[in-house]
């Protein structure tokens, strides 16, 4: 299925598509009013661009400085060369301390590896701790919001889910009620996990640490009751110093939902005294997007959401119709890298507005990688074959100024005569599906101007 | 080829070429108290001025029930908690005291180092938070903040607010798996 496909599904609830619309375009104001209430902001995001650029162009000395530091801190290090490795790597953790209990904060890097069901189908219980996560878990799918992963739900459909899992009562909808069953809930699990796995929002070079950054204290709460900490991590959280982490705490949160700064900023760099730290760096495609000029600013994002608030394909869309673990506009230039035949239709899901490139806090120039996409895509055939038939016809008629006289009159005087049925027919013109075709005008600019050149 | 000898030699192949590191430059705003209170109250957290450490027994016993099972490195306490307190134990902990090392104006933050934390978890599992911060330890914005840490140490928490979420329908509820309140005793 194509993303304007699995899009059909989701509009399919015309009231939900326009709440969620507007959610997400409230967080995006939230997070103008915060970002606004700054006056360094652009320059703060210059900067978080210039690190990011800068990091990347000297990564091998940064992964190997993170390496050193780290280890120096007492903390293993392992690597991973893809999703199949990382998984293996945290199992074998996992089983070298006998444990079967783990519990996990947020991590989209965990998520596309797809480490809950390997771990699950070896005999682990994995538990998400985040509100969000927990929820999607329960139901058995996918977040659909890098930052928001379950804001493709209404509090009813919470409500079912808790009142099946957790044996709330049947149609308790209240948010808060609902949050104080998972805070019980998640507590025991939080008491019994042996095991914790947390993601990674930055790591610092020169340190060693990693940096975490939650609302709800759930990546802290499990890390520290835990006997053993794994922290995974895409190769590209790495930034050079300390320091450097005053410029992306100030415009994460911003940027995310609005906030000044999360609640939790966490800075783990070395193991409690009879307790583990681990730190697995995964590549899983980064290297190749990192060997890709046009592309290699996407490995800059901090996963903030920005892009997707303000997506207006996003925001109607919803984030399962990408069936990408990160979805939105930066999902659309970071799929084709790791499949381009599945993930062909997503660089097609936007309008080129250019409002990602706008708001995004490290300025990645989504927008334009988009486009990029679309004509390597073109050139390996990986488009529809009726965009690719339609485009190439469109293409010889505009480049012979005769056939596209002949054409527009053509148009003009079938729109006016042919029947609306056959004009409107949604098999061969999906356009005009919710859209109306505009009245045809008498005539053309040219013969127009062609006529006021006689007159004068 | 171990999987590390792999990427870094896939980075060094693939890495552009050098660019520089900018200097960030000293951007400053306001550092008053009045904004720090401000922004932490506007993002949950309770604000109390007290007239010195000695009142702290006072005032905690006035904010919270006195039947509270409290653990602090500031004040007299009843859970005595440290590195290996066992998980029971914290997990019964209602009020946690604590020291603040300092605060940040523009997001209303507060520097909690693990030294001041007793253990590393009890922050996170008391019901309750409170942080004693010193009224005159405020730095304007994230900039001075990580200039005056230098380190972080072994483990350290930026924390603005008490534990919250908005992950059902984007409702803010305070109290999600960490502290369901904090309260900052200014003194």
């Amino acid at each position: 299925m194509s993303h304007s496909q699995r899009s059909d599904i989701f509009l399919l609830d015309a009231d939900r598509t326009t709440w969620h619309d507007e959610t997400l375009w409230f967080v995006r104001q939230k997070r103008d009013k915060a970002v606004y209430a700054l006056p360094e902001f652009q320059d703060l995001r210059e900067l978080a661009s210039q690190i990011k650029n800068h990091t990347l162009s000297k990564l091998d000395f940064y992964l190997a400085q993170f390496e050193e530091a780290a280890k120096r801190n007492g903390v293993q290090v392992h690597w991973a060369a893809d999703a199949a490795e990382h998984n293996s790597i945290v199992l074998g953790l996992i089983k070298k301390h006998g444990a079967t209990r783990v519990v996990k904060s947020k991590s989209m890097l965990t998520e596309e590896c797809h480490l809950n069901p390997h771990l699950i189908k070896n005999g682990i219980e994995v538990i998400d701790t985040d509100l969000g996560e927990r929820i999607i878990q329960m139901r058995e799918e996918a977040p659909s919001h890098v930052v928001l992963p379950a804001i493709h739900l209404k509090k009813e459909d919470v409500g079912d889910t808790f009142h099946i899992h957790l044996g709330t009562a049947k149609g308790n909808n209240d948010p808060q009620q609902l949050t104080e069953a998972a805070r019980q809930h998640l507590r025991e699990k939080f008491l019994a996990g042996e095991v914790a796995i947390s993601g990674v929002n930055f790591a610092i070079a020169e340190t060693g640490s990693v940096v975490v950054c939650t609302n709800e204290g759930n990546a802290d709460l499990g890390v520290n009751l835990a006997k053993v900490h794994i922290a995974c991590m895409g190769m590209e959280k790495l930034i050079p110093r300390l320091s450097d982490l005053s410029v992306f705490t100030r415009v994460l949160t911003r940027s995310a939902t609005g906030q000044p700064v999360t609640t939790y900023t966490s800075h783990f760099t070395k193991p409690a005294p009879g307790k583990e730290m681990h730190i697995v760096i995964v590549d899983n495609g980064r290297t190749k997007q990192l060997g890709r000029p046009d592309f290699r600013a996407s490995l800059k994002c901090i996963r903030c959401g920005a892009c997707m608030n303000t997506c207006p394909v996003y925001r109607r869309s919803g984030g399962h119709s990408y069936d990408f673990t990160i979805p939105g506009p930066i999902g659309a230039i970071l799929s084709p890298n790791i499949d381009m035949r599945k993930h062909a239709s997503l660089p097609f899901a936007s309008t080129l507005c250019g409002s990602c490139t706008d708001v995004c806090p490290v300025k990645i120039d989504i927008h334009t990688q988009l486009y990029k996409w679309r004509q390597v895509l073109a050139a390996e055939g990986e488009i529809p074959a009726s965009k690719k038939w339609s485009m190439r016809l469109l293409s010889s008629v505009l480049s012979r100024p005769g056939m596209y006289g002949l054409g527009g009159k053509v148009a003009r005087q079938g729109l006016r005569f042919l029947p609306h049925g056959l004009t409107h027919a949604k098999g061969y013109n999906p356009w005009a599906i919710a859209r109306e075709l505009p009245e045809p005008p008498k005539q053309s600019f040219r013969e127009w101007y062609a006529q006021q050149q006689k007159n004068s | 080829m171990s999987s590390r000898e792999k990427i870094m030699a896939a980075v060094k192949a693939n890495q552009p070429e050098e660019v520089p590191l900018p200097d960030v430059p000293a951007f400053t705003g306001d550092g008053s108290l009045e904004k720090f209170i401000t922004i932490l109250e506007g993002i949950g957290g309770k604000v109390v001025p007290i007239r010195g450490v000695t009142h702290l027994e006072v005032v905690v016993q006035e904010l919270f029930p006195t039947d509270y099972r409290i653990a602090s490195t500031m004040m007299a306490s009843n859970v005595p908690v440290d590195s290996q307190t066992p998980i029971e134990v914290l997990a019964a902990v209602d009020l946690a005291v604590l020291r603040g090392e300092f605060g940040v104006a523009e997001n209303g933050t507060i520097w909690l180092p693990e030294v001041n934390m007793l253990n590393r978890a009890l922050p996170m599992i008391t019901q309750h938070l409170v942080l004693v911060l010193d009224h005159e330890q405020i730095v304007p914005t994230m900039h001075q903040a990580y200039a005056r840490l230098g380190s972080v140490g072994d483990y350290g928490i930026f924390l603005a607010g008490p534990s919250k979420t908005a992950d059902i329908e984007q409702s803010l509820v305070i109290g999600a798996h960490g502290a369901r309140s904090l309260t900052v005793l200014l003194v």
